[in-house]
């Protein structure tokens, strides 16, 4: 066998590697359901700011701890700990996905990604 | 209804030059084929100056949309959704580009450049070169046409007026004759207002444009059938490629680093990571081609990478350009619908590349013999392979979303994209690091052993002991980490040796080894900076959050109040200069002020002082900022302080953006009942008891009333409830005198700064009327802050700065040969 034969064949081996290493590293869109029913297990949720029910960010006594509520693409509505400062333009946001997991009734979030489409498609002329 | 003011004469001409360039693009692709066929100079001929036309033409496009944007032209849509009147002029050529037609034109301007370029060395290659590069014209161009084609959306016109715009139909402004002098554009994303993002995206573009050319060149080899007389034209135009391009990547990693708050020059990013990909299968690429070149061997993997690499390029751009990212990435453009013609536009030369390499195939001559061990070809096609696969793990990943789409599958991108990320691109640098290092002490065929390790012996002895200081001195720990710190250490040393051999020679045959040495400093530079950073604003204060397991650790925001001075954590010690021995930092918020449209905040570091007590000693201050866009919402900005051995990053995360609230008070009255509840911004009052006063009262005596004239004096007991701390009670007096006047004694609750009038009694009612006056800046003014320390990121940028100009001295010395 020639060596770049060999080498041909380490390097499937590595694609195919890197192809089942991506899909088992990937995290797993859930809704609250899920999250819970796996309490401890890391989930993304996905959903929307719940804008009627109370925000809760007292930088004062911790600014690591923002609280809101969110409800997934189901309509269940959770209570949420970010364990990170408040983000900001967060009363914006049209869709969320959070990033962590439940713990006893409660979504403790390690992350945060926002989408505001209203950013960048804010199509109203406004009159000066 | 005429409407006043618009100047539509340019959209006319703007249009008639989108037709004329995507026609003139169309007609130099056939003309050059049929130059190509026949070979006649005739054809040759017309075809230029029909090339050239839709060069001019584009360029005119640009400079036309530059004229509407720089005179504020909202009648049309581009300008309007790009711009305001408030953008300042220099940013203007960010707007031209933010939008996705704008930077369609940067490319096909660029392409249509390096045409004129390639038209006037190409020679014999130039009708079959020509083709694919006019085709390309031809697919970008129609991007801008924006035209119905039996119900189907070919393009999006930059001409397009704001009142004709889909998005804009019925819109009430439309109605008004004058709305032109009523209306501002919606301005320039904030974000983009960087100075990075003048040149980053020209120069990512032109990186972008010049991976078409060894495209061009592959396919013309593969057409005309002559696989080994185009590597050596096409060569200084890949090893460009790897110039630009790198520096493109590079400077989209410092924009982030300089502008964006999420602390770090890399954050894997699809956006990033698709521009970052071609650039790993053009260097792979271009050092097949040497192979080639040297040796008569890989010739099928030179094509197929060349093909891969442009194919790469324009699935970036289908990536960045669909929507298809949305959720997973903060910089992609937003859908403008042509998600379907820039797939046709990727499958078209995707297809049309493989499909010729696969009919080639059997022809290609492939080498028959094993390469020699100790051979500079085999060592670099390994190395090349590496960066196939290396590339192949990052756009696999990225792909993610795509892979949902097609396979219906719910797939979420990696939890911890960075560890993902390096998990894999650790070892793969580890390897090209070390063959970066060694290969250019390799010669072509075979090289004598001894000599070999001679040479590596010295670079390998010195990386061993630099690596062991630093593993020691900044305490690194990752054993893959360490690897690749050697093997970076080992690069940069072999390249730096080989530079001093070579030198004698002139300049010009450095290149290389700069080019590999600064490769090697950005591995070195990127594994410091990155591994080494701390966040030195951690978090001393407030609930603990580790309760809740070792995850949610993450103090990483200080709370800092305007005068008060924190220490913030400690790092390791570099010493240096003027900073801190202790690697410590004495922080202190000074406050902010409103600079145009910035809120700055200043940030005192200071040194602490040798013993407690001793006043600490001012180093420097930041100013990160705070851009106020009402529009499309506020950006934060980080300020960073660099130093020769490390950078102090500083960004707000949190901030009360009013900068002009001294003394502003808010005075509110309230008709109640006793035991009702009065709800204020930041407490609640409820009236408990009232209570009626003997008019000697010390009270009344202090407030300097004689007790004579007075008829009644009633007493209110207050409970205040106070946000977060205990409640507590004031008591407000009213007073009414003998001959009916009415005076109040106020109380004031020195908590919460709100003091209460008493101001009359209806005994009828049972109600009372109080009058409160809450002062707003009761509270102290604060900030929620994040400071990271990046270590030794200074070796990352000079690592750029000397590969690519390693690499422009060897293209340079490839165009003089």
């Amino acid at each position: 066998m020639k060596r770049s034969h060999l080498i041909a064949i380490i390097i499937i081996a590595l694609a195919v590697g890197a192809i089942i290493a991506t899909i088992s590293d990937s995290g797993t869109y859930a809704d609250f359901s899920d999250a819970f029913a796996n309490e401890g297990k890391e989930f993304h949720v996905v959903g929307r700011l719940a804008k009627d029910k109370e925000m809760i960010y007292d930088p004062l006594s911790d600014p690591n701890l923002f609280i809101f509520t969110m409800a997934d693409d189901k309509g269940t509505e959770k209570k949420i700990f970010l364990h990170k400062a408040k983000p900001q333009e967060f009363e914006l946001s049209e869709q969320i996905v959070v990033i962590g997991k439940g713990v006893s009734g409660e979504f403790h979030a390690r992350e945060i990604l926002m989408k505001c489409p209203s950013k960048y498609t804010d199509n109203q002329v406004r009159a000066e | 209804m005429t409407y006043q003011g618009e100047q539509l004469i340019y959209g006319y001409a703007g249009n008639l030059l989108i037709y004329l360039s995507f026609t003139a693009a169309l007609g130099s692709a056939l003309l050059y084929f049929f130059a190509s066929d026949k070979n006649e100079i005739k054809w040759r001929k017309s075809a230029r100056i029909i090339f050239l036309v839709q060069f001019l033409s584009t360029a005119c496009i640009i400079l036309l949309l530059l004229f509407l944007l720089v005179n504020h032209r909202f009648e049309y849509y581009y300008v309007w959704q790009h711009s305001n009147s408030e953008t300042p002029l220099h940013y203007i050529v960010s707007s031209l580009w933010e939008g996705q037609e704008g930077s369609f034109l940067m490319w096909m301007f660029w392409n249509g450049m390096l045409g004129i370029f390639l038209v006037k060395t190409a020679q014999k290659w130039e009708p079959v070169t020509m083709v694919t590069v006019s085709l390309v014209q031809v697919f970008i161009a129609s991007m801008l046409l924006g035209i119905d084609f039996f119900g189907y959306k070919i393009g999006s016109n930059p001409f397009i007026l704001l009142r004709d715009h889909p998005d804009m139909a019925n819109m009430p402004f439309a109605k008004v004759p004058d709305y032109l002098s009523k209306i501002d554009g919606r301005g320039l994303n904030p974000l983009l207002q960087n100075y990075w993002m003048l040149i980053h995206p020209p120069v990512l573009f032109l990186g972008f444009a010049l991976t078409l050319i060894p495209f061009a060149y592959a396919v013309a080899g593969l057409w005309i059938k002559e696989y080994d007389t185009w590597q050596k034209p096409a060569l200084p135009w890949i090893f460009s490629g790897v110039a630009v391009l790198g520096a493109g990547v590079l400077m989209g990693g410092a924009w982030a680093y300089e502008a964006l708050s999420f602390g770090g020059f890399w954050a894997w990013d699809p956006v990033e990571n698709s521009s970052l990909v071609p650039w790993l299968t053009l260097v792979a690429g271009g050092h097949s081609l040497l192979i080639n070149i040297h040796s008569r061997q890989s010739y099928r993997t030179s094509f197929a990478l060349l093909i891969i690499t442009f194919v790469l390029v324009l699935y970036s751009t289908f990536l960045t350009r669909s929507g298809i990212l949305g959720d997973t990435s903060v910089h992609a453009f937003t859908d403008l619908g042509m998600s379907g013609q820039l797939l046709v536009y990727l499958l078209f030369f995707a297809i049309a590349g493989f499909a010729l390499l696969l009919k080639n195939w059997k022809q290609i001559p492939s080498h028959r013999q094993n390469e020699h061990l100790l051979s500079r070809e085999f060592w670099m096609f390994t190395g090349a392979l590496v960066l196939c696969i290396s590339s192949f793990q990052i756009i696999f990943t990225t792909s993610i979303p795509v892979i949902n789409k097609i396979f219906g599958a719910g797939l979420a991108p990696p939890v911890n994209p960075a560890a993902h990320y390096n998990t894999w691109q650790v070892p793969f640098a580890v390897i090209i690091a070390l063959f970066s290092g060694a290969g250019l002490f390799l010669k072509f065929r075979n090289t004598d052993r001894k000599l070999f390790l001679k040479d590596i012996l010295l670079p390998v002895i010195v990386a061993l002991i630099l690596s062991l200081a630093i593993i020691l001195g900044l305490s690194i720990k990752r054993p893959d980490l360490i690897v690749l710190l050697f093997t970076s250490l080992f690069s940069i040393g072999a390249n730096t040796k080989y530079i001093f051999r070579v030198l004698g020679g002139g300049w010009m045959k450095a290149g290389k080894g700069l080019a590999h040495t600064g490769f090697a400093m950005i591995l070195a530079g990127a594994l410091i900076s990155t591994h080494k950073s701390v966040v030195i604003s951690q978090n001393s204060s407030g609930i603990d959050v580790t309760a809740l397991g070792k995850e949610f650790s993450n103090r990483e925001n200080i709370l800092l109040m305007v005068g008060d001075t924190l220490r913030m954590h400690a790092w390791p010690a570099v010493p240096a200069g003027r900073q801190v021995g202790r690697g410590e930092y004495l922080v202190s918020y000074r406050g902010k002020e409103l600079h145009g449209k910035n809120v700055l905040f200043r940030i005192d570091f200071m040194k602490p002082g040798e013993k407690d007590g001793d006043t600490a000693l001012h180093l420097f201050s930041l100013f990160p900022r705070v851009q106020l866009n009402p529009k499309m919402g506020n950006v934060a900005e980080p300020d960073t302080r660099h130093f020769l051995t490390n950078d102090v990053y500083t960004f707000v995360n949190f901030a009360d953006l009013d900068t002009d609230k001294n003394d502003s008070v808010k005075i509110s009255e309230h008709t109640i009942s006793i035991g009702d509840t009065i709800l204020l911004s930041n407490s609640m009052i409820i009236p408990v008891n009232l209570y009626r006063l003997p008019v000697n009262d010390s009270l009344i005596l202090m407030a300097g009333l004689s007790p004579d004239s007075l008829e009644l004096a009633v007493k209110a007991e207050l409970e205040i409830i106070r946000m977060k701390k205990k409640s507590g009670y004031i008591y407000p007096v009213f007073i009414i005198s003998k001959n009916n006047f009415i005076s109040f004694i106020d109380d004031e609750d020195k908590e919460t700064g709100i003091s209460v009038s008493f101001v009359r009694i209806f005994p009828e009612m049972g109600k009372i009327h109080l009058r409160i006056t809450e002062r707003k800046n009761e509270s102290r003014d604060f900030i929620i802050m994040k400071a990271i320390v990046f270590p030794y990121i200074n070796i990352l940028w000079a690592g750029a700065v000397a590969m690519v100009l390693g690499t422009v001295i060897s293209v340079i010395k490839r165009i003089k040969k």
